[in-house]
């Protein structure tokens, strides 16, 4: 599974993503304003945000949607099926036409956009925890710690990451309570401890690369000599300088968690069936080659996933290029 | 430059050995399923059981298996160098089966590569050297578009699209050269090359096209300029030089990370390579295999690793090695 | 590219999209479709098609059946000793003889055993403990070997079954059985029991009177073995199974380039690649005359390995390939098939012996208790599981759990039979009512214990697609179950197992086939407790757990007990003939009405799809897939 490019930062210059906190303008407005105006300005990243928001909704009044709609997403149609369990198509009944097991695909859709953000939001949250923390570590503490760090950072990212997502899957489906005395269940729990066990490293390389030029500066300097403590150092000198990067890179990695979501369910890593998920209505869909009779099956779970990945694409690239005052449309 | 390598190469080798370790814990301690039961078959019998437990050699201590496993590595088994083992479910050696797998995936990953090579490089230059033309917008459109599109999805869409409905495009499937010839190798080969290459043709294009713009900016090119130099020059001898050495390196990275499979692309078009064998024999429980791909993906990968950041330091002056 | 399945005008679906593309070809698929209906009538009768005898003269001989598989799946490397699958029995039909085999046919005829390689059905001794063949002339070992068979050679064989390291999966059928058999470490050696007085001529004696003994010496593992080239693989990786000596019409392509001079140069025949290929062409020795259980008409087999199924049966509608193996041909396939008169011919359904099933575990509340397990046989909705599977040419619904071409007890024993196979509320509720578990009478299961149970079920379609009914089903009487997929393996490692399938209530992973024609083998390993073992039992429902052995397992023994069939069961063993079968009925029964460890689904059917080119059809019964061994082509292949 291919990371976005600009999580990559071997080649990054480290210090340029970050606008220094002394770096007043002659107007005299704030990083913030200054980033919010560049922001406004991008026709794109607003239609990004706008559909995030819209798609959140959508989440979040799921279950009203289907009461008007008048079909629960576990809801089993009898008439929804042929005799040879064959679905039937988009009608006025089944705006989105019906799967193999006679369910509406329409609900089920609108439904599919609470388990991938919830899983992306969850999991990106998680990874974002560890890897700041990690990286924070690593890159101020140095030493031994960042040996350790980076090491790690490096195996986890050699890892063939489907392989081992598939057999932690796996080891965590078969017993009653799944891994890790029962913290671990199979369904979203295993899939959001997963992509965050996977994804925390890019966090935590960027992180790492941006405390250690951070690190240099005058102001860290000031604050040593004034007697502040390491840890106070860390988190109140720091870590504000990290919050425009971990903003930009976490929001950049959001699309390829529900990307990474979406193809766990795709290849059975499980969330069971009453969670209604797109990568595994896709996954339903390429079974026998159902998509060549049940088109639907396919195309509308397929949009809405690419609708929600394009719309944090594009609110992530705005946001990196509002962030960096050098970058260049 | 020397010691640099050398000592990336023993780092190489423990972090190998460090994943070996972790693959094994995994999937031996911690098993889905125990292979001794598995492959005992219906209705079996604690003796049966016990006795396949002994045939594939998981009755021995975790450890000692492990150490027998990395001694075959290195001194090779009955089969051959690197001894591998042999595979729970067929029982044919896994050197073999890997090296036949391999096959297929390095015909996607090459064929896939050098497509997105000839499609996401020229767009991202061309986007980059008119910014904010048409050519900019469609061509980022269409990279927003594959880098937001879900692999699976593509692949899907074209099987209907092409093959199904418009019948242009080969099915699902590969065909050896050996069997079936150039031609029909290639023409089922045509659609997984240009979904799996689309995705990256993307990235690339996106990448390139930042880099080339961040390049042109810079002083050095300023000074190319107002040294009377072409512009054309200035773009293809100073420019692109600087722009896709980072292309360069990525490009050996992904190549790499090929190497463990693409999964997707291999399940959804029914490619027989590294990828589909990995998820078949982790739902098998074949562990030897399991290992066998973890360890070849992992190579390829901190090895490409290797590849790229000893290229990259010849390549870009500024870049010191400590 | 040809291959995409060709759209019958009832698919009213499909054509929304590509109204255009059927009208602008319609007048040319229209007189392409006259065209075709002409010649296929003018050539119709050479096309035998359907289940139905073949009309005498018109069937060729010759030809290779070509047909793609997406795993062979077996579990004994396909060394006869322990391939303990159907589908490898398929295979050893074409390669293996045995004292006593089948006709290859389908029905309750294909289930009687008849002399194969013995000369008749034996003479068993007055206290049914000696059993005599002799060995028919003419019969010899294919390439390399070439030498006449005899006693000792399967006498051998039975020899390799008690060598612990070639894992014979089915030697408890003949361990402790005949004198002498029992398991030991080390390479085969004799057996006290089986006396081969001369070469034609082979005795055994048995422990103890076993009256479906001659079924037993139909299993592949007592098939002759060459010792000369079968002492070389007394270890099992890479084994015998790449070397197996035929012994039947057919044999391994390059077994007569195998050098069997010595171990070391011994091999593995080039038609056998367990990862993508098993040839097999004619065997030079057998001689039909001595042989006539197998017609033999095609010239060889090509069975490759094709691990995409939709694939499979675009190649048999384009012809590349003959026909399907085992493989369930998906929901689409099935339709066209069975809407097209002149498809339907091609689409071969026969019924199998095989019970499909939802097992319920009896140590696992609010399954413990049989008032719960008979309302949920009310509420099963079984024709949505049957609509899930693609319909009924997958299988006929279930009432019972022997299938019909065992006891026999029919179709008109449905005990939880319902309107239209739907489901009945008003019955699983009032059934529900009397449980322990419904302390308020509500008809629905109100206990905590019937939140959050897991069912078990298998990651693969059509499992996944009858799932969501089954959990609606069991939620309308208050059991409210967490779903649970696994790959098929790790599901029945979970219920095999005693401790981890005690975390499991209820799984519909399960399908039961009997081994051979006999019903006890639908009774023994299901449901006695001499079958409960802490690993590999069968008995996934826990039937006969005692309190001791549930303490010696380390599971929970449930207040209200647990049923056993023991009794039942055992009193049928010592019978035979019509009265064994009314016992068995009776078995059945029992377990139907005063056990309830299962809800039967359906008994199923195979469906085979063949290309025209197949001009005889059967299917052995004994396997339950195609004989292979009796089926005819029209193609000119050679294998």
């Amino acid at each position: 599974m291919r990371q976005d490019q600009s999580i990559r930062t071997d080649q990054l210059d480290v210090g340029a993503a970050a606008p220094a906190p002394d770096g007043q303008s002659a107007i005299g407005k704030t990083p913030w304003q200054l980033f919010w105006r560049r922001f406004k300005k991008d026709k794109f990243a607003l239609a990004g945000g706008i559909l995030i928001i819209v798609l959140i909704f959508i989440a979040i009044f799921a279950p009203l949607i289907a009461k008007f709609v008048g079909h629960g997403p576990n809801e089993l149609f009898d008439n929804a099926t042929n005799e040879f369990g064959l679905p039937v198509g988009p009608s006025s009944r089944f705006w989105f036409g019906a799967d193999r097991s006679g369910r509406d695909v329409f609900v089920r859709t609108i439904y599919g956009a609470r388990t991938s953000l919830a899983v992306a939001f969850l999991a990106t949250g998680i990874a974002t925890l560890i890897g700041v923390t990690l990286g924070l570590l690593a890159g101020y503490v140095a030493g031994s710690v960042d040996t350790v760090i980076s090491r790690l950072i490096d195996v986890v990212l050699s890892l063939p990451l489907l392989l081992f997502a598939l057999g932690i899957s796996a080891a965590c489906s078969v017993a009653k309570n799944g891994c890790l005395h029962g913290l671990v269940q199979p369904g979203l729990r295993l899939v959001v401890f997963i992509i965050a066990l996977f994804t925390w490293p890019y966090l935590a390389r960027i992180v790492r690369g941006q405390v250690l030029s951070l690190r240099e500066r005058e102001f860290i300097e000031a604050s040593h000599s004034m007697g502040a403590g390491e840890w106070r150092i860390m988190f109140a000198d720091i870590l504000p300088n990290l919050a425009a990067p971990i903003i930009v890179y976490t929001t950049l990695i959001i699309p390829s968690n529900i990307l990474f979501e979406a193809a766990l369910s795709f290849l059975g890593v499980g969330i069971p069936q009453t969670t209604p998920s797109w990568g595994r209505m896709l996954s339903d869909a390429s079974n026998s080659q159902m998509f060549t009779y049940a088109w639907w099956m396919m195309l509308f779970p397929g949009i809405f996933l690419l609708l929600t990945t394009l719309a944090f694409n594009l609110l992530g690239d705005g946001l990196r290029d509002a962030l960096d005052p050098r970058s260049r449309r | 430059m020397w010691r640099y390598i050398l000592r990336r190469l023993v780092w190489l080798v423990l972090t190998l050995l460090f994943i070996t370790l972790l693959t094994y814990v995994l999937f031996f301690v911690m098993p889905p399923t125990d292979p001794a039961i598995l492959f005992a078959g219906k209705h079996p019998t604690p003796q049966v059981i016990a006795q396949v437990r002994k045939n594939l050699g998981l009755d021995r201590p975790f450890v000692v298996q492990y150490f027998l496993y990395m001694k075959h590595i290195v001194v090779g088994d009955q089969y051959g160098w690197p001894g591998l083992g042999f595979s729970f479910t067929t029982g044919k050696a896994v050197r073999s089966l890997i090296l036949e797998k391999l096959a297929v995936t390095f015909a996607l990953s090459l064929g896939a590569s050098i497509v997105w090579l000839m499609i996401g490089v020229p767009i991202g230059i061309i986007s980059a050297i008119k910014p904010g033309s048409l050519y900019d917008r469609l061509g980022m459109g269409f990279a927003l578009f594959f880098v937001s599109a879900p692999v699976f999805w593509v692949g899907l869409m074209f099987l209907w699209i092409f093959w199904y409905k418009l019948h242009i495009a080969a099915g699902t499937g590969y065909y050896p050269i050996g069997q079936y010839g150039v031609f029909t190798w290639a023409n089922h080969l045509i659609m997984p090359w240009v979904v799996l290459a689309l995705v990256f043709a993307a990235f690339y294009a996106r990448m390139v096209r930042g880099n080339l713009i961040e390049t042109m900016h810079e002083d050095y090119i300023r000074t190319a300029r107002a040294k009377g130099i072409s512009e054309r020059r200035v773009i293809l001898k100073h420019g692109l030089r600087a722009a896709l050495t980072p292309v360069v390196t990525m490009f050996g990275i992904d190549f790499g990370l090929l190497f463990g499979g693409a999964i997707i692309t291999e399940t959804v078009f029914n490619l027989q390579g590294i990828g589909l064998l990995s998820v078949q024999s982790v739902n098998n429980g074949d562990l030897p295999v399991i290992v066998a791909i973890t360890l070849v993906a992992s190579f390829a990968v901190t090895f490409m690793n290797l590849v790229v950041d000893i290229i990259y330091a010849y390549l870009d002056p500024r870049v010191r090695y400590t | 590219m040809d291959g995409h399945p060709s759209r019958s005008p009832s698919n009213v679906d499909q054509l929304k999209g590509e109204e255009m593309r059927v009208s602008r070809k319609g007048s040319a698929l229209f007189v392409f479709g006259v065209a075709s209906l002409l010649i296929a009538t003018a050539c119709s009768s050479n096309n035998g098609g359907s289940s139905s005898t073949p009309t005498p003269g018109a069937v060729t001989k010759g030809g290779t059946y070509r047909s793609a598989t997406s795993s062979f799946g077996f579990v004994g490397d396909f060394d006869p000793v322990g391939e303990y699958t159907a589908v490898g029995f398929a295979y050893y039909q074409m390669l293996l003889r045995t004292l006593l085999n089948y006709t290859g046919e389908a029905g309750a005829a294909g289930l009687v055993p008849h002399p194969d390689l013995a000369t008749d059905l034996g003479t068993v001794s007055s206290d049914g403990l000696t059993y005599t063949y002799h060995l028919k002339d003419n019969i010899k070992f294919g390439p390399p070997i070439n030498r006449e068979i005899t006693s000792s050679d399967i006498k051998y064989a039975f020899e390799r079954i008690d060598s612990s390291s070639l894992v014979a999966q089915y030697a408890f059928y003949y361990d402790g059985v005949i004198k002498g058999m029992a398991p030991h470490n080390g390479p085969p050696k004799n057996i006290s029991g089986i006396d081969t007085p001369d070469s034609k001529t082979i005795v055994f004696h048995l422990t103890t009177p076993t009256s479906d003994f001659p079924a037993r010496l139909s299993m592949a593992a007592t098939a002759p073995v060459p010792q000369e080239v079968a002492k070389c693989f007394t270890k099992p990786a890479g084994g015998y199974g790449n070397d197996i000596v035929s012994s039947g019409p057919y044999m391994i392509q390059g077994a007569d380039q195998m050098d069997p001079s010595s171990c070391s140069t011994i091999k593995p025949m080039s038609g056998y690649d367990p990862t993508s290929k098993l040839i097999l062409v004619r065997n030079p020795n057998w001689v039909q005359s001595t042989d006539d259980l197998r017609k033999a008409y095609v010239d060889g087999l090509n069975m490759s390995i094709d691990s995409n199924v939709d694939d499979i049966f675009n190649k048999i509608s384009s012809g590349s390939l003959d026909g399907s193996f085992y493989e369930i041909p998906p929901p689409t396939v099935l339709q066209k098939y069975s809407t097209d008169s002149s498809l339907k011919p091609y689409e071969h359904i026969d019924p199998q012996n095989t019970t499909y099933y939802i097992s319920m575990n009896l140590l696992v509340p609010p399954f413990d208790d049989i008032h719960v397990r008979k309302a949920v046989n009310w509420i099963i909705d079984k024709a949505g599981i049957q609509k899930a599977w693609g319909g009924p040419a997958t299988g006929t619904i279930a009432g019972h759990v022997m299938p019909p071409s065992m006891a026999g007890l029919g179709a008109d024993y449905n005990p939880y039979g319902t309107p239209n196979n739907a489901g009945d509320l008003s019955k699983a509720e009032a059934e529900m009512k009397q449980s322990k578990y419904d302390p308020g009478h509500t008809g629905k299961c109100t206990d905590s214990v019937c939140n959050g149970v897991i069912l078990l079920n298998r990651n693969e379609p059509p499992w996944t697609d009858a799932e969501a009914g089954i959990v609606a089903d069991l939620a309308k009487i208050g059991i409210n179950v967490k779903a649970r997929e696994l790959e098929s393996g790790a599901a029945y490692q979970t219920i095999d197992t005693v401790k981890s399938g005690a975390g499991v209530g209820i799984s519909m992973n399960p399908r039961w086939g009997a081994d051979y024609g006999d019903p006890n083998t639908f009774a023994q390993p299901l449901f006695s407790s001499q079958s409960l073992i802490p690993v590999g039992t069968s008995n996934y429902a826990m039937v006969g757990m005692t309190k001791e052995k549930a303490q010696k397992f380390g599971v929970t023994y449930p207040s209200g007990g647990v049923p056993s069939a023991d009794a039942q069961i055992n009193a049928c063993l010592p019978k035979t003939g019509q009265e064994r079968q009314t016992c068995f009925q009776g078995v059945d029964k029992y377990l139907m009405e005063d056990v309830v460890p299962w809800v039967p689904m359906f008994w199923a059917n195979q469906v085979t799809i063949t290309s025209p080119t197949v001009t005889n059809w059967a299917f052995d019964q004994f396997t339950g897939f195609i004989a292979l061994q009796n089926v005819a082509v029209s193609n000119n292949a050679s294998p």
